[in-house]
């Protein structure tokens, strides 16, 4: 699925989709994303955003977070 | 078969793209789909419409053009100073968009400045030609739509102006109709708030017509100073109503057909007027001619009325004097430009006192910073990131989305994002699989042709009308058509990912430096009502004969512009509410609390006017420590509201508030007792209009507190994401 992924040295490697090269970071950003936006979504929805002092800066932690994991132990950047 | 008329303006716009994109290839010229921007976005409805915008476009273009060349040759080498010129010019061109005066010329000043500075500040050596070349080209745009407009199925605005006059005063004499059923106590409060919603959008529709009449039909055009005076002076009957209705409450325990003998003749007369004004307006001859009528006070039966249902009667007849004056003058005005009458009457044309050009709006000047940080962040992407998406291109993008959205920020960018974003990857396919195939300008002509007419026929109503012309923009920008033209896959991806980057840059603005989540503007709007509320009533002058300094009155004239404004802006913010995050909060009490808000507003306005009228100094003598505590106690509700948008004790502020009126009544009577001899006439109707004013905003002020009562607002204070 993706050139490089088992490499463990530092040579960049994208994933290929039906022969177009996506850069990992991304892949990753979405992925990041969309796990945020569910995360909000649960937080809206169990009433857990209300301790926040302000759950825009929150998401966008959150967006940071998940990109970083994702991109550590998934996506592998 | 007869064509639709969306199929005819579809084909319309259609050719007239296919045109210039044809005239500008055959003429060499780079960037043809300049041309063709100019036609997707002065394609109107009517010729009037579309010649004016055109013009717009073209002064703009060319104010665009100077003001470029300037930033780009006052900042060589100096990137900051670029940028720094560039945004503070779209800043301001946003403020001035989303004003009154030309906002089609700023809104192309600003953003084809935004295209034409980040397309040749990079290469200042060709600067002087991308300006030139963006000036003629959207000079072709404009000249081949305009000519395709006059020529096939050419649409007049005349017709459309007329409907729209005479829709206007059908749904004006509806509107005044209902309000004297509903004094004489009858009528249903529903049947006008939608009358009055109808006639906002009528006015509306009524103002764009009238200026695109006055472009393509020479006899609107040789009348305009009349047409003009006619509008100032239907947007005056319209407010009197709102005022005249809203003052009704205050008499409904009153006997007014008692108290008025000449009530029913008097509203027979307005009735008359109105109906015949819609007579002239479809061309038919008036039945009867006006004839003043003043409306009577019966002056025995007033002598039972306690002073403050003398006010509120005198208010009434003040209001109804408005009309019948406004009334009277609009008839005379259809008489003599419908040819019924040689009088020429006379031009009013007065600005409205809320209407201040050099007053400052917050909200305006918020959109702007929100034009320039967009554009700025996009500026710090494309310098420090890596391989930005489309690099200057998406700066002058983000300069563009930037300056519409900023007057705009209830709508949700993902009404924006959705119909780009899809439009770009089907025209992704077209580029990738179909324009390959074609080897001459006969088969680019027919997929341009095929492809406007699909998204100006598909996407033609009024409410997709964002979504076309993201979607038009999209197809111009994706196809990039020039001499040598290349296919690249690069071109759709870098396309398809400046998107979402463009839009991030929105969509953080949204939440910085102004919260413009909905919930969250409609409570910062309701907090700065409620200032406004305060400052005005704390700075009312205590000796109106006293000339307030210029300072004074440029912060008493922007409040009355904040507290006449905001209550509309309350509404547009109500629509977008999400109302499952507000349990406890019903769409019907929000609308019930905006009426009610409206209703303050207008009764602050009167007691700001009556106010400066002079007073007896004996009443005011007499009366100002009641007065006072009036005022004290308005002022610190006011300054509760501004905290809080409802009173914790309602039940007690409404007692404290019939206390004081109550001792005011009383202390009034003793007062007049005393007075006898030390007033006149007209001191005595200058007092009495005041004090109907203070009472009327008292009255609006319970409404208020009622409405909002029943809403429960903790959900409203409770953070959430959306």
């Amino acid at each position: 699925m993706y050139r490089g992924a088992l490499d463990m040295n530092t040579i960049p490697h994208e994933l290929a989709v039906g022969g177009v090269y996506l850069p990992p970071l991304l892949v990753a950003v979405t992925l990041g994303t969309i796990a945020a936006v569910l995360t909000a979504l649960l937080f809206n929805r169990i009433r857990l955003s209300r301790y926040f002092f302000y759950p825009p800066l929150l998401f966008l932690a959150l967006v940071m977070i998940y990109t970083v994991l994702l991109g550590t132990f998934v996506v592998r950047i | 078969m007869a064509l639709s008329r969306k199929a005819k303006e579809a084909i319309k716009t259609a050719l007239a793209m296919t045109l210039s994109y044809g005239i500008a290839l055959s003429l060499g010229w780079e960037k043809p789909y300049w041309a063709g921007f100019s036609v997707a976005f002065i394609s109107l409805a009517t010729s009037g419409q579309s010649l004016n915008k055109g013009a717009y476009r073209m002064l703009g273009t060319l104010m665009a053009g100077v003001v470029s060349l300037a930033i780009i040759a006052l900042s060589p080498q100096n990137r900051w100073l670029f940028i720094t010129l560039l945004s503070v010019w779209v800043g301001f061109c946003t403020y001035m968009t989303w004003g009154k005066r030309h906002p089609d010329f700023w809104a192309y000043s600003g953003y084809v400045c935004a295209v034409v500075s980040m397309a040749a500040g990079p290469d200042p050596v060709n600067a002087f030609h991308t300006a030139v070349l963006r000036s003629q080209e959207t000079g072709l745009g404009i000249l081949v739509y305009g000519l395709v407009a006059i020529f096939l199925w050419p649409m007049n605005s005349r017709p459309a102006f007329e409907t729209a006059a005479a829709k206007l005063a059908s749904i004006q004499h509806q509107l005044l109709h209902a309000g004297l059923e509903w004094m004489a106590g009858q009528g249903d409060p529903t049947t006008v708030q939608q009358l009055r919603a109808q006639e906002i959008q009528e006015q509306k529709q009524f103002d764009q017509l009238l200026t695109a009449a006055e472009t393509d039909s020479y006899d609107i055009w040789e009348l305009r100073h009349h047409w003009r005076s006619y509008q100032h002076q239907v947007t005056e009957l319209s407010e009197a109503m709102v005022r005249w209705r809203g003052n009704l409450t205050g008499t409904q325990s009153l006997d007014l057909p008692g108290l008025m003998p000449n009530l029913s003749g008097f509203g027979a007369e307005l009735d008359g007027r109105l109906t015949q004004i819609g007579r002239m307006l479809t061309n038919q001859e008036p039945g009867q001619q006006s004839s003043a009528i003043e409306p009577e006070i019966d002056n025995t039966q007033v002598l039972h009325l306690s002073h403050f249902h003398r006010a509120a009667l005198t208010v009434i007849r003040d209001q109804l004097w408005r009309m019948e004056s406004l009334t009277r003058s609009l008839f005379h005005s259809v008489c003599y430009i419908k040819g019924f009458s040689p009088v020429v009457p006379a031009l009013d044309d007065r600005p409205s006192a809320t209407e201040g050009f050099g007053l400052p709006d917050p909200d305006r000047a918020a959109g702007a910073v929100r034009a320039m940080l967009i554009m700025w962040i996009a500026y710090l992407g494309m310098i420090y990131v890596d391989r930005f998406p489309a690099g200057a291109d998406a700066v002058a993008v983000a300069g563009t989305f930037g300056l519409v959205i900023a007057g705009i920020p209830q709508v949700s960018i993902w009404l924006l994002f959705l119909p780009a974003f899809v439009s770009v990857l089907v025209t992704g396919l077209i580029y990738l699989f179909v324009m390959p195939q074609l080897s001459s300008f006969l088969g680019l002509g027919v997929l341009l042709f095929c492809a406007t007419f699909a998204i100006y026929y598909l996407l033609a109503a009024p409410k997709l009308n964002v979504a076309k012309l993201m979607a038009i923009s999209m197809f111009i920008t994706v196809i990039s058509v020039s001499n040598h033209q290349t296919y690249h896959f690069l071109v759709v991806s870098t396309t398809a990912l400046m998107l979402p980057v463009v839009f991030i840059c929105m969509g953080v603005t949204a939440y910085f430096p102004v919260d413009l989540r909905p919930r969250q503007s409609f409570l910062r709007l309701l907090g700065c009502y409620f200032r406004s509320c305060e400052y005005l009533m704390d700075a009312l002058p205590q000796d109106p004969l006293k000339r307030e300094s210029h300072l004074a009155r440029m912060r008493k004239a922007f409040h009355l512009r904040q507290v006449s404004s905001l209550p509309t802006k309350l509404g547009v913010w109500s629509r977008v509410l999400n109302m499952k995050a507000l349990p406890g909060t019903s769409p019907q009490q929000i609308t019930a609390m905006v009426t009610a808000l409206q209703g303050l507003s207008y009764r602050i306005q009167q007691l700001v006017e009556d106010r400066a009228n002079p007073q007896a100094p004996f009443l005011v003598q007499e009366l100002r420590s009641d007065v006072v505590a009036w005022r004290m106690k308005m002022t610190e509700a006011f300054r509760c509201l501004t905290e809080k948008p409802s009173m914790e004790n309602q039940h007690l502020f409404n007692t404290e508030l019939t206390g004081i009126i109550q001792r005011l009544n009383l202390r009034i009577e003793e007062v007049v007792d005393k007075a006898t001899g030390n007033i006149t006439d007209q001191d005595g109707e200058n007092f009495y209009r005041l004090l109907g004013a203070y009472r009327g905003v008292s009255d609006a002020l319970a409404v208020y507190v009622a409405s909002a009562g029943g809403i429960d607002w903790a959900p409203w204070h409770e953070e959430r994401f959306y």
